[in-house]
């Protein structure tokens, strides 16, 4: 026998590759095709912002562990999903020290102040991304692009938008001003009740027009992913070929996604509120396959799950129906992350044989104080 | 229900790699006799038996040395004739001592005297709980109570389905397996006797998919005995635990806290059911018992018929000692067995196997937080919430462990398998089991 045999407690075997880092990679696995396809339609600052948000949340990481004297974690991949899909949120020109800052305080704040991976309780990314909205810096996160306006200014010439005096436009790195025309994303047309050809026209590198008869985003370019929007929301097949990779992997729960897009396209299709397009329009897959079934922040019985996701579903069609916010999908999953917090706590789960359970735990409402730390014996 | 595979089954569970043939085609043979035996006095679950012998006497083979007056508890007898050295203190597998009485065998070994001529249908269901409790017969899968105790369900629970436990569930282990392969009759003419003493109608047999040679056996074996059938489950972890294993079978729910007997059910071990046999048949007690040895830290994996109290390193040099780089010994499966600080624990009646297992195999980290994937609770067969019985106990709020399902655990070790953290949520269940206790005692 060679040195000291290991006598921890059963089970003995674990599964193979089942690890955190696995499943962070099978993320960043799923987000590639989409992020590249980002590229594609948006040219060279796609690359830019990913790194940067990515570089920002690693030296986040660092330094808040080290401040805190936690072991860095780096090596689970966690901050890197936090800082793509922060990234994912952003229209393709936001500045990178705006991405920089984003992406510090997602991770140093929202992850990390709270206890690290596991212990946060709003999604980072989410949160850091409404945190930018409800602050002055919002006016940089604001103005979207067509697809494919590179092919003017040119692929690896990185635009970024530019404030000045009440106006914002869009400048080079070096500061030159650019003649790139601001585009309406879907989401916008829809609040604005404008579906004018003027705001999106031109046809694509492939040669189809991307627009109706109408002048309204078809479907299929919708669906495909040419129109203007965030980094991470163009591509509604890509976002769903990564999705379904991820619950092929066992990595997120199917019942999260079905949920939310289940009870929005019911829901939309009752009130008939552009359902389809409403489905495509905006970060509704994003959210659904990405945001809203990140492990830490939901709930963790099945029951528990279902009831959080046709929450969302219902939140997004509800602020859609009264008020078009294109931050609207990131409003309602950052709303039940609380949610969560509550079925946690109060929706039992019977137990194997039980009967007669009631839908609540029995708990008292109001959670008791934390207890004092256990005396040591002297 | 049905599983994926349209064979019946439970929801959750997991599928781990089974490596059963690794000793699933060895055929079961003797064990060589030690120097000593280290027979247990207690190697059931309940009350402690008393020596009935002392340093110096002589004992016979299958001679009586510890028993008890209490109703919850099985007799031990010897497994060797020889001389006892002593009464001592042990280092059992659970790591706690036992009182165990050690015995030097005699250079010749006897051949069991087998009574002949004993007609199996003339016991009534008495006699059969008696000879059961005489032969010291207890689960054999690994919880060890006394089989006696199961025989006898409360009078207003009357059981009419007795099933055996032949899924064998656990990775590595093969010896309920061989004993289908090797001994179909005898297990059929055992679960009859179980099925008398209870005065159960029907008998089933299950057994997971992975073991279509032994369905076929036992289905020959079976085919003209009324009543009893023998039905093919899905292979899934923890298919043989009890619960799991009647719902698969009858659609019956066991309630939280309750015995089998309250949905009319009975389980015993594939072991259990040929001991009875050999024991109403031969008058042979439980002395013996086939444990697999295996592992991939094993040169000759096999299925050996080894003597109680056997210490286990005597096994793994009948299978040719270890080899590869040996990270740990485990006392019964690989999901619920008991790991070893070396290889001196006697074999016990609960003991299916003795694994080793290479560094290649045995896959530790660092503990990580909780990350709240729910793959516990996805996995979990009893419908339970690992990871929250797992925080009241961080936090000692042992009302909330009992609320999130602590005491209803039974420890199958799914949701450590399936752990992206590596929680080690058995540790803290059994925590949490032991504070409780303590505490509704006071």
């Amino acid at each position: 026998m060679a040195g000291e045999l290991l006598t921890n407690v059963s089970p003995h075997l674990h599964k193979k590759d089942e690890t955190i880092a696995r499943a962070m990679k099978d993320v960043l696995i799923a987000l590639a095709p989409a992020a590249i396809w980002a590229l594609v339609v948006f040219g060279f600052n796609v690359v830019l912002i990913l790194a940067v948000s990515c570089i920002a949340a690693a030296i986040a990481e660092v330094v808040m562990r080290k401040i805190m004297g936690r072991k860095i974690t780096l090596k689970d991949y966690s901050a890197m999903v936090t800082a793509v899909l922060f990234a994912f949120l952003l229209p393709p020109t936001t500045p990178l020290w705006v991405v920089a800052i984003g992406s510090f305080i997602a991770i140093a704040v929202f992850k990390e102040l709270f206890g690290g991976l596991g212990k946060n309780v709003v999604n980072p990314a989410i949160t850091a991304r409404l945190l930018l909205w409800i602050t002055p810096l919002s006016v940089y996160t604001t103005k979207f692009v067509r697809p494919f306006y590179w092919k003017d200014s040119g692929f690896f010439t990185p635009i970024a938008t530019s404030f000045s005096k009440g106006v914002t436009t869009f400048q080079t790195l070096a500061g030159n001003s650019v003649d790139v025309v601001a585009a309406a994303t879907p989401m916008s047309l829809l609040k604005s009740g404008r579906w004018g050809v003027d705001v999106i026209t031109g046809p694509t590198p492939i040669g189809a027009t991307w627009t109706n008869s109408a002048g309204r985003p078809t479907l299929g370019s919708l669906f495909l992913g040419l129109k203007s929007g965030c980094i991470g929301e163009v591509s509604v097949l890509l976002l769903l070929l990564g999705g379904l990779y991820l619950i092929w992997r066992g990595t997120i729960d199917w019942r999260i996604p079905t949920g939310i897009i289940g009870s929005f396209l019911l829901l939309n299709l009752i009130f008939w509120n552009q359902p389809l397009y409403n489905l495509f329009a905006g970060g509704l897959f994003l959210g659904a396959f990405f945001m809203a079934t990140d492990w830490v922040t939901s709930p963790v019985t099945r029951r528990g799950k279902w009831i959080y996701a046709v929450g969302i579903g219902l939140t997004v069609f509800l602020i859609r129906l009264l008020h078009y916010r294109p931050e609207g999908v990131a409003i309602a999953i950052f709303m039940w992350n609380f949610g969560t917090l509550l079925i946690d706590r109060y929706i039992a789960q019977p137990k194997f044989g039980e009967v007669g359970v009631g839908v609540f735990n029995k708990l008292p409402i109001l959670p008791e104080p934390a207890p004092a730390p256990a005396k040591k014996e002297a | 229900m049905s599983g994926k595979t349209g064979f019946k089954t439970f929801a959750g569970g997991i599928h781990p790699p089974y490596n059963k043939e690794l000793a699933s085609g060895k055929a079961i043979r003797a064990c060589p006799i030690p120097p000593e035996v280290y027979i247990p006095l207690s190697q059931h679950i309940g009350a402690p038996n008393e020596a009935l012998v002392a340093a110096g006497d002589r004992v016979e083979l299958g001679q009586r040395i510890g028993s008890s007056d209490a109703f919850v508890s099985a007799p031990v007898h010897s497994s060797v004739a020889g001389t006892v050295k002593e009464v001592a203190e042990i280092t059992g597998f659970t790591g706690a001592k036992v009182k165990c009485v050690v015995i030097t065998p005699d250079a010749d070994q006897p051949e069991f005297a087998k009574q002949q001529g004993k007609d199996l249908e003339a016991y009534s269901d008495e006699e059969i709980r008696a000879i059961a409790r005489e032969a010291g017969l207890v689960g054999m899968g690994g919880a060890a109570f006394p089989t006696h105790v199961k025989l006898a369900p409360p009078k207003d629970k009357p059981v009419d389905t007795v099933i055996i436990n032949a899924c064998e569930c656990e990775p590595f282990l093969t010896c309920d397996h061989r004993l289908m392969l090797e001994r179909p009759a005898d297990l059929v003419a055992g679960l009859k006797l179980l099925m008398k003493a209870v005065g159960a109608r029907d008998g089933i047999i299950g057994i997971e998919a992975n073991k279509m040679d032994a369905v076929e056996e036992m289905r020959k074996a079976a085919s003209g005995a009324d009543g009893i059938k023998v039905e093919v489950l899905d292979v899934k972890y923890p298919e043989g635990a009890e619960k799991m294993l009647i719902f698969a079978l009858t659609g019956r729910k066991v309630p939280p806290g309750k015995l089998p007997s309250e949905v009319g059910c009975l389980v015993q071990n594939v072991g259990t059911a040929v001991a009875l046999y050999e024991a109403a048949a031969w008058g042979k007690p439980l002395y013996e018992r086939v444990v697999t040895v295996t592992g991939d830290g094993i040169s000759e994996p096999g299925n050996l018929l080894v003597r109680i109290g056997t210490p286990i390193q005597a096994l793994i040099d009948a299978c040719g000692g270890f080899k590869g780089d040996l990270a740990k010994i485990v006392m019964g499966g690989p999901m619920t067995g008991w790991a070893q600080p070396d290889a001196k624990a006697p074999v016990v009646k609960g003991t299916s196997g003795v694994l080793a297992l290479t560094a290649d195999v045995v896959d530790v980290a660092e503990e990580h937080e909780c990350v709240r994937c729910a793959k516990c609770v996805d996995v979990c067969p009893m419908f339970l919430q690992p990871n929250f019985i797992v925080q009241a106990v961080k936090r000692e709020e042992w009302d909330k462990a009992e609320m999130w399902g602590a005491l209803d655990c039974f420890e199958c070790g799914c949701c450590s398998f399936t752990c992206p953290a590596y929680i080690p949520h058995v540790t803290y269940v059994r925590k949490a089991k032991a504070d409780i206790g303590a505490l509704k005692r006071k």
